[in-house]
């Protein structure tokens, strides 16, 4: 039989009516506004819920539309920065024409999205920027490297099948017949513009189909990479080559669905 | 914006090709085969060798591949028969090297105007989506017929070409709704 005396009895109660003050002075304070957060010191901010995406043929022309702005920034940096030097110099008047075929190209998918109700985009895709250009920008301009035309006129190439490849991807998704095939002839346009840089940067009979490089194992630039246009993955390599010559290698893709343009996104 | 959040609130097209689109379809095929059967003929005429040859091969053996690709789409409705008046413009154009290079480009040119063109008209996704990369490719083989042997920018952007695609309409689609008395 436990023999509890009377002071350990008063002793307990007390532990408990201090507990319960305690306990009650962590809860509901008066003044404070009660947030959903758990956990929170304070009053938490309120938040703005993000509009909804809905994909539309609207909204696919005009993802379209950035990606030609995402080329047109890039042939104009390469025209007003001079970097194309030496034997690449040469290529001036194409940067020029593939430019303004861009531009055409732009204001075709933006009229396209504006017959559909939806809003003319003109600036670049700022995730394509961010996730992609942006980094192969850094590579290709950084001290040290000695191939600053080359891969210039690389990472255009990369843009150029970026370009292909997204039209082509639009098609399973666009609603009308006739409007895949718009997407199409745009697209073959900038086909024809991958295949001019990949000639110049890999030029001859022997490098038109699908060869790998022997040191790198890697795919070699090649003008018809492939039977059928591919949807998988653009590979660029560019910057300062390391100790085994080889230079970093970066993965460009199409845009998701976080990168599409929807109707309330608008340029910055 | 996360991607569960996009949505498409879009009626679906059919995948399978509809009975205008296997027509298409068969139009297709045929150009594709007399693509085919002209590039064989360049290759056997012994006027390539290696590099060349092998490009042109290859060139060859794409059309090959868009031509079966075309027989698992449509099935029984493929004819497996070779566009003759198309293989005919172009054959008698192979006998030199300089009039075979312009004679294939034009070809090429011709073949992505076409495929384009039956793009538009197929309401089937399936055959739309194998379309569509047959088109961009054959852009490309048309435009190093004007980077080889030598860099001409605008030879090569240059996709002049008339198609060549039947218009064929596709069948009204009965609508599956019902109206439902109040």
């Amino acid at each position: 039989m436990n023999n509890i005396s009377r002071r350990d009895a008063l002793r307990v109660g007390g532990l408990s009516v201090f507990g319960a003050a305690f306990l009650a002075a962590c809860g509901k304070q008066s003044g404070v506004v009660p947030s959903a957060n758990i956990l929170s010191e304070g009053v938490a901010t309120p938040t703005t819920a993000i509009p909804e995406g809905v994909v539309t043929d609207a909204v696919l022309l005009r993802t379209a539309a950035s990606i030609e702005y995402n080329a047109i920034d890039l042939y104009n940096l390469i025209l007003n920065d001079s970097m194309l030097t030496g034997d690449y110099a040469k290529l001036t008047d194409a940067v020029k024409r593939f430019r303004d075929n861009h531009q055409t190209h732009a204001d075709t998918v933006n009229a396209l999205a504006v017959s559909l109700g939806g809003k003319a985009h003109t600036c670049a895709n700022a995730r394509m920027n961010s996730l992609y250009i942006d980094p192969a920008l850094k590579l290709v301009t950084e001290k040290g490297n000695p191939d600053t035309s080359r891969d210039i006129v690389a990472l255009v190439h990369a843009m150029e099948n970026i370009g292909v490849q997204t039209y082509q991807g639009f098609v399973a998704t666009l609603t009308s017949p006739t409007l895949r095939a718009d997407a199409m002839r745009i697209a073959s346009a900038e086909a024809r513009h991958a295949v001019v840089l990949a000639q110049v940067l890999n030029g001859g009979y022997a490098s038109v189909g699908p060869t790998i490089n022997e040191t790198t194992g890697k795919p070699n630039i090649a003008s018809v990479p492939a039977a059928f246009g591919s949807l998988s993955t653009v590979l660029l390599s560019v910057g300062t080559p390391n100790s085994d010559n080889l230079k970093p290698t970066l993965t460009f893709e199409t845009p998701s669905l976080n990168g599409l343009i929807y109707d309330f996104v608008d340029c910055q | 914006m996360t991607t569960a959040q996009a949505s498409t609130p879009r009626s679906t097209p059919p995948a399978q090709p509809t009975e205008a689109d296997k027509q298409l379809l068969q139009f297709a095929q045929g150009v594709e085969l007399a693509a085919r059967d002209l590039y064989k003929k360049a290759v056997e005429s012994g006027k390539y060798a290696d590099d060349e040859l092998a490009m042109l091969t290859l060139f060859g053996e794409h059309h090959n591949s868009y031509a079966q690709a075309m027989n698992g789409l449509i099935g029984k409705a493929a004819t497996n028969t070779r566009n003759e008046s198309l293989y005919s413009s172009h054959v008698g154009q192979l006998a030199s090297a300089q009039s075979a290079y312009a004679s294939l480009q034009a070809l090429e040119n011709t073949l992505a105007a076409t495929n384009t063109d039956i793009l538009g008209q197929l309401a089937g996704i399936d055959g739309a989506r194998i379309l569509a990369s047959i088109i961009t490719i054959e852009a490309r083989m048309g435009a190093v017929f004007g980077t080889l042997p030598s860099l001409s920018v605008t030879s090569a952007l240059n996709a002049g070409a008339n198609s060549l695609a039947p218009k064929i309409a596709q069948a009204t689609v009965a609508s599956t709704e019902t109206t439902v008395a109040p």
